[in-house]
């Protein structure tokens, strides 16, 4: 894999897997607000 | 083989590690990292194992001797946390951070930078949540699960225990993103998914597990944080809240976390049996499969932790089977390793003891979980001493031996150098023979009705908490031994490069201590593929 590919490749992966975070995190004190 | 690695390495003898405490503050090197995830993880095991031994001598005998009971109860909930989040999780992360990158050929993890980060929040962490023991109304008393009401009780100490877990969730999610970067972006050219080593696949479905539910653990911890002072009622009932969905969010997080730290262990153990079988790995593929049907599975199951909190029929029919649904991948995982060494030329050295150790006991654990996932009969076990010896058979001869495999089999490549093989021994087999007698009588008193969290019990349980105290004090003290070796790897006979006779892949190609700086070049397609095999 090209360095630039790569670069690209890691950006991309980290952004995915932070906003799968950031969904459960939001998502579940979501499902609080929702419930209370 | 190894020539060529080594050639490729001879170039960057000039990039030594920093000197002095800097090295350690600003390290941004994977090797280093690890080292100090594996180092602080020891220090935590000390420290959880010293309040174990607070508890284990308050029950040697019935009444109270030691400790008052508000304190016997902070010693549970601390010696949990730390267990969980301060020992065996930084001990796989310390494993991870020294040895993906060697195995897949990467020059260092994707994010060096967060990986220092990563590391540096724990001790703020734990100091946050240690700093608690000497606070007004004490340190957490209301278990590792934080149940409300109850835990709103908790005195000055709530708000640093709810920032401590905050921090140790935000460790390990920078922890697991960096691990899954890695592995997906910086495998050698022909370093393919399904010819990644199973301790590298095991740790790419833990990441994702910690991916998705270290944040859920976080929000509910946020919500016990706005209850008590921002006047929300998540789960307060006075105010309209539901204290069960507390449970439900918290076991959405707690059961995946069990497979968190144990499917790293089932990749170690995966490494170190076809070594000293001296045969591949038997179903590598299946293996990979079952891991992620685990990790599926433990998804569906969080509401059998909660079976007697009341739920409608279907829901414990759906909970019972989806758990027992988990023991298939476990027994092809189980299966696999004895098919790998049905009629290989076994030795065994002090790796391998820990492996076919853990294999035998946290079978037990499984099989104990299994009985528990009878919600008929869990009605019957749960909250008794029979919960306690489950998750212990599948904790301590679970993972810590499978973290204790590791260090045994990975030392040599670490410092160079070999540990002393009696001292290994030594300490396997005392901490196999305490650990047994620690946990093993602990199935008697939970039949027998012994419920769990108590300082004071029965006369009638007397002799099996006996029993069970001095196996923790003897269990306690061989892991001193563990020190030793270590320490005795400084001082041991030059390792080769290989280090065993039967290793494979890609990290035993490069030279014994492993240089600071590996594959900078990727290895070539030629030693990477035979690795590979």
């Amino acid at each position: 894999m090209a360095d630039a590919e790569r670069k690209k490749g890691i950006r991309r992966t980290t952004l995915i897997v932070v906003a799968i975070a950031v969904a459960f995190y939001l998502g579940f004190i979501m499902l609080g607000v929702l419930r209370s | 083989m190894t020539t060529a690695v080594a050639d490729a390495h001879d170039s960057h003898d000039e990039h030594g590690p920093a000197k002095g405490i800097g090295r350690w503050l600003f390290s941004t090197n994977h090797k280093d990292i690890g080292t100090m995830y594996l180092v602080f993880s020891l220090t935590m095991f000390f420290i959880g194992g010293a309040m174990a031994l607070v508890i284990r001598s308050e029950l040697a005998v019935p009444g109270l001797q030691f400790v008052h009971p508000e304190f016997f109860n902070s010693m549970t909930t601390m010696h949990a946390l730390i267990m969980v989040f301060g020992a065996v999780m930084p001990a796989f992360v310390g494993l991870a951070n020294w040895m993906i990158p060697l195995m897949i050929g990467a020059p260092d993890m994707a994010l060096p930078r967060m990986n220092n980060w990563s590391f540096w929040i724990l001790p703020v962490a734990f100091g946050i949540l240690l700093s608690t023991l000497l606070m007004p109304g004490g340190a957490p008393a209301s278990g590792w699960t934080m149940y409300p009401p109850l835990v709103l009780q908790t005195g000055d100490a709530f708000p640093f225990l709810i920032f401590s877990v905050h921090l140790m969730g935000i460790s390990s999610i920078m922890g697991a993103i960096n691990v899954i970067v890695t592995i997906i972006n910086m495998r050698a050219p022909e370093m393919t998914l399904l010819r990644m080593p199973m301790f590298v696949w095991t740790w790419l479905i833990t990441a994702y597990l910690l991916i998705a539910v270290m944040p859920v653990l976080a929000g509910a911890v946020t919500m016990l944080l706005t209850d008590q002072f921002f006047g929300t009622s998540f789960f307060l009932a006075a105010g309209g809240g539901d204290p069960v969905m507390f449970q439900h969010i918290f076991w959405f997080f707690g059961h995946p976390e069990v497979y968190i730290m144990i499917l790293p262990a089932f990749g170690v153990v995966s490494e170190i049996i076809p070594t000293f079988a001296r045969k591949k790995l038997f179903g590598h593929d299946s293996m990979v499969y079952a891991a992620a049907s685990i990790a599926f599975l433990s998804f569906i199951v969080w509401a059998h932790h909660m079976f007697t909190v009341g739920m409608p029929l279907t829901g414990q029919m759906f909970f019972m089977f989806a758990t027992m649904l988990i023991a298939v991948p476990t027994g092809v995982k189980v299966f696999n390793w004895v098919a790998t060494m049905w009629r290989g030329a076994m030795t065994f050295e002090t790796p391998m003891l820990f492996s076919l150790a853990f294999v035998f006991l946290f079978t037990i654990g499984g099989f104990s979980g299994l009985m528990l996932a009878i919600a008929p009969a869990d009605i019957q076990y749960h909250d008794t001493y029979f919960v306690v010896a489950h998750f212990h058979y599948v904790l301590v001869p679970g993972s810590v031996f499978a973290i204790m495999a590791g260090a045994y089999y990975w030392l040599p490549k670490w410092t160079g150098h070999m540990y002393n093989e009696k001292l290994g021994k030594l300490h396997f087999w005392t901490s196999t023979i305490f650990v047994n007698l620690t946990f093993f009588p602990m199935h008697f008193l939970g039949l027998a009705g012994m419920p769990r969290r108590i300082p004071d019990y029965s006369t009638q349980f007397t002799d099996f908490n006996t029993i069970a105290s001095i196996g923790a004090i003897g269990f306690g003290l061989s892991q001193l031994l563990f020190v030793g070796v270590v320490l005795s790897a400084w001082k041991g006979s030059k390792a080769t490069d290989r280090v065993w006779e039967g290793s494979h892949g890609l990290e035993w190609t490069v030279p014994s201590p492993a240089p600071y700086h590996t594959w900078e070049t990727p290895p070539k397609a030629r030693v990477a593929g035979e690795a590979f095999e």
